[in-house]
């Protein structure tokens, strides 16, 4: 007898997903150069700590997998370190573009459910705010991002810890330190904004 | 004598490898006189340093002989060994050529005695073993070497070593005055076949080629491979003489690569194929592995893949390594990602041969600006409106194996006898 067909794929494919990278990430363009040859994956510090690596997470956005690749943690645990791009031997620009799905995977929303997301949030907003980490209010912004409760949990987890930083002077209480000029800073970061949206559509 | 037509009807060879000595032979054999120029001090080119040849594992020996018998019976074939090629002036049908000659210290006055190698113990990397071993500073250039004659390494000359090698020969065949010379060629036709580099393995930087001997290119195993290489013929660990039980491949080392050759090498995967095959000639037990971005056996060559992935103990890696580090015991270790498995990998080797692609010799050293023209590769194509009078062949004119090469030669020859007209 004939084997039986497979079930239906349950998961879902988005076959306009690579079209739309192509389109609107950057360096999204030379992506379609990618042969799957694995040195950006191979040649990563952290690709232990990745789940994916950068050529599975090309392969995926070809696939059409797009919740796959918003949701992964490839994008956010990427140091920016250029190995893969310096190396890669079709000219993609690999790190632009993880850099930028992350950007826009919280322009998307994607971020609530992945931590590393969380965390590169509460840096952010510190780095904006104060012009340098405040390892205080960032941790407690990116702790009671999980909520009330589970932020009070995590607080009191790393009390001991929190402590011994105070002690060392890693971290202070009182006002948060900040730069001088925050006002030029935000001006900088603005600007960077504005170009950003005049001139990072598709190409490196 | 009208001045019509040709000026000239000698053909010019330039490059004595398989490809410039076939089409030489070709076109002697039509009639016409032919000049074979060769930089090195032997003919053959690099085949003369392959142990067998793909698909059919024979000897290029075998064929290189053969060639060598049909030149010694042409008389309207002259060879001339230590020479380049510094000027092109002139068209189709008259062009002149300036030659230039390196001293080869040594005259055809050479029965390749020896003695001369004997006299001195001063001893240079050897060439033909790409630096795989030293020879002594009187040499033959190889074993079936055409012309069967020595040479003296320009190093020795002005020291007492020169002297003992001139006071050694019985049948005064050194000269230490050698200069060299420079003279014109007039010819009305140009066939250019100088083939190619191997790819710089130093450059590879990731691959950390110059970490440890047991990282050899692709030429250098053909050299461990063969009975007359530097461990006569034993495919064993350079750095410490043991047997090799595992062995890694890396395709595309320096080929298809952007940083690197952009372009496919195309003979590499069959070349690391055949590799393969010399392992497990040789050891019953051992391992290789071939990491690969895709496996490029072009045309009917795909038999020789079949016959050589039967074998269990050859495995195909889909991947191409990111790195080699040396571990504590000193042997090479590759690092990346399976990407068929999404596995990262650390598997380290007795021996690893880098596939190194080949480079045009055209890329560097002087080429004719007319007639011919170099692709964004270097390789060499003639000008669209160029006279056809210059004709490029073999490697020169794209990666080929030794059949295309001779096919391209032959069809190079056929070209310039166009080119020159019948004979007058
Ligand atoms: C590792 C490896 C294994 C291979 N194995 C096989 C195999 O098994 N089977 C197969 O079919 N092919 C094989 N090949 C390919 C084969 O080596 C080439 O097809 C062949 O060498 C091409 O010959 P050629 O005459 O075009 O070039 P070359 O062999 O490079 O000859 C060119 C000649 O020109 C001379 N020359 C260069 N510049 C000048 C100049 N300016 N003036 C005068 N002379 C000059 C050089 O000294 C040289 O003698 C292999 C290649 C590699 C890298
Ligand atoms: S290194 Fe470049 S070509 Fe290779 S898998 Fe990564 S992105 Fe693709
Ligand atoms: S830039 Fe990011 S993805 Fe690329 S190698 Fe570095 S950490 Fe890995
Ligand atoms: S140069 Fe003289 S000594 Fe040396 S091999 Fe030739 S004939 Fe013999
Ligand atoms: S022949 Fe094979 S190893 Fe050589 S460049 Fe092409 S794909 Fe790479």
């Amino acid at each position: 007898m004939t084997v039986a067909l497979p079930e239906q794929a349950t998961r879902k494919y988005d076959l306009g997903f690579a079209r739309w990278v192509r389109d609107n990430v950057n360096g999204g363009a030379k992506m379609s150069m990618c042969m799957q040859c694995g040195m950006c994956s191979g040649s990563c510090p952290i690709g232990t700590e990745m789940d994916q690596g950068p050529r599975k997470l090309f392969m995926m956005i070809r696939a059409g997998m797009k919740d796959e690749v918003f949701n992964s943690s490839t994008i956010w645990n990427c140091t920016s370190c250029y190995n893969c791009t310096v190396r890669c031997p079709r000219g993609v620009p690999v790190t632009y573009i993880i850099q930028d799905l992350a950007a826009k995977a919280v322009e998307f929303g994607y971020v609530k459910k992945v931590e590393n997301a969380r965390f590169a949030k509460a840096f952010w907003w510190s780095a904006k705010t104060f012009g340098r980490t405040d390892e205080r209010l960032m941790t407690a912004k990116y702790y009671f991002s999980f909520g009330l409760v589970e932020g009070m949990k995590r607080g009191l987890a790393n009390l001991k810890i929190a402590i011994g930083m105070v002690r060392t002077k890693r971290m202070h209480i009182g006002m948060p330190h900040k730069i001088k000029d925050t006002k030029g800073l935000q001006a900088i970061l603005a600007k960077a904004a504005e170009i950003d949206a005049r001139e990072s559509k598709g190409g490196a | 004598m009208a001045n019509q037509g040709p000026k000239s009807q000698t053909i010019l060879v330039v490059g004595g490898g398989i490809a410039g000595v076939t089409a030489a032979i070709e076109a002697a054999e039509t009639g016409y006189d032919v000049i074979l120029l060769e930089r090195g001090p032997a003919l053959g080119g690099r085949v003369a340093q392959l142990n067998r040849y793909f698909p059919k594992l024979c000897h290029p020996t075998c064929g290189l002989e053969i060639n060598f018998q049909r030149i010694r019976k042409l008389k309207n074939l002259r060879v001339v060994t230590m020479a380049s090629v510094a000027g092109v002036k002139g068209e189709k049908g008259d062009y002149t050529v300036s030659v230039s000659v390196s001293p080869r210290y040594v005259n055809a006055n050479c029965t390749a005695c020896g003695a001369c190698a004997e006299a001195t113990d001063m001893e240079v990397d050897s060439p033909f073993n790409y630096g795989l071993s030293k020879t002594k500073a009187a040499y033959l250039p190889h074993e079936h070497a055409f012309p069967m004659r020595y040479v003296v390494a320009p190093s020795a000359i002005g020291t007492p070593e020169a002297d003992k090698i001139k006071a050694a020969c019985k049948y005064d065949a050194v000269d230490l005055e050698d200069k060299g010379e420079d003279f014109e060629v007039n010819c009305g036709a140009v066939i250019w076949a100088t083939g190619w580099e191997p790819y710089d393995p130093e450059k590879l930087e990731s691959y950390n080629y110059n970490l440890s001997a047991d990282i050899v290119s692709n030429v250098q195993m053909e050299r461990l491979a063969n009975h007359d290489g530097p461990t006569g013929g034993k495919i064993v660990r350079p750095s410490n003489g043991e047997p090799v039980k595992k062995v890694a491949m890396i395709q595309c080392a320096g080929s298809r690569d952007l940083n690197h050759l952009p372009y496919c090498s195309r003979i590499c995967c069959l070349g690391s194929l055949k590799h393969a095959v010399y392992v497990r000639e040789q050891y019953e037990d051992a391992q290789v592995d071939i990491y690969y971005i895709d496996l490029r056996a072009h045309d009917k060559l795909e038999a020789f893949y079949q016959r050589v992935a039967a074998d269990p103990q050859v495995n195909f890696v889909k991947s191409k390594p990111a790195s080699i580090r040396i571990d504590e015991e000193g042997r090479p270790v590759l690092c990346g990602e399976n990407t068929i498995t999404r596995e990262l990998y650390e598997a380290p080797y007795d021996l690893v041969v880098l596939a190194t692609g080949m480079k045009p010799a055209a890329s560097e050293g002087y080429v004719p600006d007319i007639a011919m023209e170099q692709d964004e590769y270097g390789f060499l194509v003639p000008s669209v409106e160029g006279d056809g009078g210059i004709i490029p062949a073999g490697v020169a004119s794209g990666p080929l194996d030794v059949s295309m090469s001779v096919q391209s030669a032959t069809a190079a020859a056929l070209k310039a006898i166009q080119a020159v007209g019948p004979k007058s």
